[in-house]
């Protein structure tokens, strides 16, 4: 039993590490741009999609690329559509970024086809990964070594360098950072390429292990607006609690309650409501209020 | 009077109104232009195009298998030229994304775009949620891809037809092939009709041929990760896995399977999938037994079926996947019932369709009349060892069942299906 306890709490903190990267991304542009971005789905599998198409054409290695293609994307979209929203009523920032989730999806159908391609993890990954009672793959592994990596450089950057303050700063109080004579665009259009950077970058990590067709976010991005609001809108160390404990209610409510797996964050999610309406970590921002 | 212009001063002349000789004749040729005309605008009205409604996913983890059902439809239509008896005929598409929206849009194709008939339903639940309004609007409806026994069993009607053989046809098919393999069997299925009715008939299989479940799941459809339930199976040790979750999910579900290290483990077998859920995997994951209801290299197929295989590959240059077939066949059944019933009446179309017949080799393919289910043929099929078409997976090993006598016995009975049919 300690073997598969602990096999399932692995692999449930590899699911939620995804879960945190996607759900990163989709609060770090709320926070900063006030926008719900509902084509953060569209930028996960964006992220896949080119990760298959670099490592088809030269190898896996190549596929690292991906992320960054999906942010730089993002900053193009930030440029042309996004930047437009600031300000205006938040209705139109839901409406223009599903507009743009369908547009992607569209895209990528047209350009992929609508039926599954396959996507598989590099050889070298190909395998189990056995330590005491913990039994996973070694893909996972490094999906989880990965994922930590980025939103600890991510938390660096942040938290210690002169950009981050500014990003810190902005995402209170905007008109105060561009009076002081910061060209909050460039800023903002920062950010939001590194939420979709992330995104992207779970795009990648996922693919070899799910379905990748142009609408596989779906299922990987209802969970992740469940985690920022468990963790609290906005909050970095709020997604990273929130993304972890989703992913072991999932891993642990299989095995105990299987009847249960397809509700379990959902109550996770009502009951910290109840509690704390604004999330485990979620503070007042009067932005927001 | 004048010879060229007359001037009235009752009726619907105005008074000081000039009416020229050249306006009289004007008149009069518009109007008998408009007598001549009369039978040519008859034929206008006659000449508007028949719609028929298509519910295929646009969205969601059957979209994979609805873009084959759809092109599977669109060329039984343009085999016809897009004509029923010199009238166009317009298909008008329409999404799926959950069983509420396939309601709701089967009931726009029928309130909104007066179609004929509605083929479509990619899921059980969808196509159970699209049969309420087939009989609540008296539409004619052909479900080619659902599986769930209630369709054509417990929640029949006289407006619903369905292709794909249910799932204890499919049980019975696959099943001995399976305890053949063992009779310890873990089965993981999607947690709606589709799945349960697979773990029902399964379950009744096994423990009827001396086996034992030695452990299930119901599986939220959409599940992105299935690790978790890989290791409960794992532990479990059983001889065979009975799968039950569809298209998109059995993808990814294979993919990890396969990372997990468990591909060629543990047998692994389920019914009634699809090419493109295989294709989707890649040859280094796929795995598995399989049932599927038509292939492109069967040699038995029918001049019809290597005609639309062949009008497909000159389409869409790949092959036609079994879903793209069942497309075709249910969409031409409801075409070919339409013009049989040279109206678009629904009581006339369906009647037709189940008149509907079409010669499948040594058997008739035909909806029953008492259950509206079309009698067919399955597959069994596994994974060749060594993938080297990258759309040739399948590895067929029967076709099945083999007479005529045993499919009646397979489809089962009237008294067995227990389908209340209703009047029209």
């Amino acid at each position: 039993m300690l073997e598969m306890l602990a096999s399932q709490a692995v692999n449930g903190l590899v699911l939620g590490f995804l879960y945190v990267l996607i759900a990163i991304g989709l609060s770090i542009i709320f926070g900063m741009l006030g926008i719900v971005n509902m084509a953060h789905g569209a930028f996960f599998a964006l992220g896949a999609y080119l990760a298959l198409m670099l490592s088809n054409q030269f190898g896996w290695g190549a596929a690292l690329l991906a992320p960054i293609g999906t942010g730089l994307l993002g900053m193009l979209v930030e440029k042309v559509l996004i930047r437009r929203l600031y300000g205006k009523e938040p209705l139109l920032g839901l409406i223009l970024t599903f507009a743009l989730a369908l547009l992607i999806e569209t895209l990528l159908r047209r350009f992929f086809g609508g039926a599954a391609v396959p996507f598989s993890t590099p050889k070298v990954l190909s395998g189990f990964f056995e330590y005491g009672p913990i039994l996973t793959t070694k893909f996972r592994i490094i999906v989880l070594c990965v994922t930590v990596v980025a939103m600890v450089t991510f938390w660096a950057f942040i938290s210690f360098t002169p950009f981050g303050r500014i990003i810190r700063a902005g995402s209170r109080d905007p008109e105060m950072v561009g009076l002081l004579g910061i060209n909050l665009p460039v800023v903002l259009n920062f950010v939001f390429g590194v939420g979709c950077l992330l995104a992207g970058l779970a795009g990648m990590l996922a693919g070899p292990l799910q379905t990748v067709t142009p609408t596989m976010g779906g299922p990987w991005v209802m969970p992740a607006f469940v985690i920022v609001a468990i963790g609290g809108l906005g909050s970095y160390p709020g997604a990273i609690v929130a993304g972890l404990a989703v992913g072991m209610v999932n891993a642990m409510s299989v095995q105990f309650a299987p009847d249960w797996a397809g509700v379990a964050m959902y109550a996770l999610m009502a009951a910290v409501l109840v509690l704390r309406p604004r999330g485990l970590f979620g503070e007042k921002w009067e932005r927001f209020e | 009077m004048s010879d060229d212009s007359t001037t009235a001063s009752t009726g619907l002349i105005k008074p000081g109104f000039s009416l020229r000789r050249r306006s009289v004749l004007l008149g009069a040729s518009g109007l008998a232009a408009g007598v001549l005309a009369k039978p040519y605008i008859a034929n206008a009205a006659a000449g508007e195009p028949i719609k028929i409604g298509m519910i295929w996913a646009k969205t969601g983890q059957i979209v994979a298998q609805a873009e084959y059902l759809a092109q599977g439809g669109y060329i039984a239509l343009e085999q016809r030229n897009n004509m029923i008896n010199g009238r166009p005929v317009e298909i008008v598409w329409l999404d799926e994304p959950n069983p509420q929206t396939a309601q709701q849009n089967a009931e726009r194709l029928v309130s909104e775009h007066k179609v004929a008939g509605i083929v479509g339903g990619a899921l059980s639940s969808f196509a159970l949620a699209i049969s309420s309004v087939a009989l609540k609007t008296k539409t004619p409806y052909v479900a080619p891809n659902a599986a769930a026994s209630e369709i054509t069993g417990s929640a029949c009607n006289r407006y619903t037809f369905r292709l794909n053989p249910p799932v204890p046809v499919h049980t019975n098919v696959l099943a001995p092939y399976c305890a053949a393999m063992g009779k310890k069997w873990y089965i993981m299925t999607a947690a709606y009709a589709f799945g349960q009715d697979i773990k029902k008939s399964f379950t009744d299989y096994i423990t009827a041929h001396g086996g034992t479940v030695v452990g299930s799941d119901e599986v939220p459809v959409g599940a992105p990760d299935y690790s978790s339930y890989i290791l409960k199976i794992r532990a479990a040790k059983p001889d065979v896995v009975i799968g039950g979750v569809s298209a998109g999910d059995l993808t990814t579900f294979l993919k990890q399977w396969n990372e997990m290290g468990m591909r060629g483990k543990i047998p692994f077998a389920e019914i009634a999938v699809g090419n493109t859920d295989l294709w989707g995997v890649g040859p280094e994951a796929a795995d598995g037994l399989y049932t599927i209801t038509w292939w492109y290299k069967n040699p038995n197929n029918t001049p019809e079926d290597k005609e639309f295989a062949a009008a497909y590959m000159k389409k869409h240059n790949r092959p036609a996947a079994d879903k793209a077939w069942m497309g075709w066949m249910g969409m031409k059944s409801m075409l070919d019932s339409i013009e049989m019933a040279g109206s678009t009446d629904s009581a006339k179309i369906v009647q037709a369709l189940e008149s509907w017949k079409m010669q499948r080799g040594d058997i008739t393919a035909k909806y029953r009349t008492f259950d509206h289910q079309m009698e067919n043929r399955l597959l069994v099929a596994g994974i060749h060892e060594k993938i080297t078409d990258k759309w040739d997976y399948f590895d067929v090993k029967a076709e099945l069942p083999k007479s005529a006598a045993d499919i009646d016995a397979a489809f089962g009975t009237e008294a067995a299906i227990g389908c209340k049919m209703g009047a029209l």
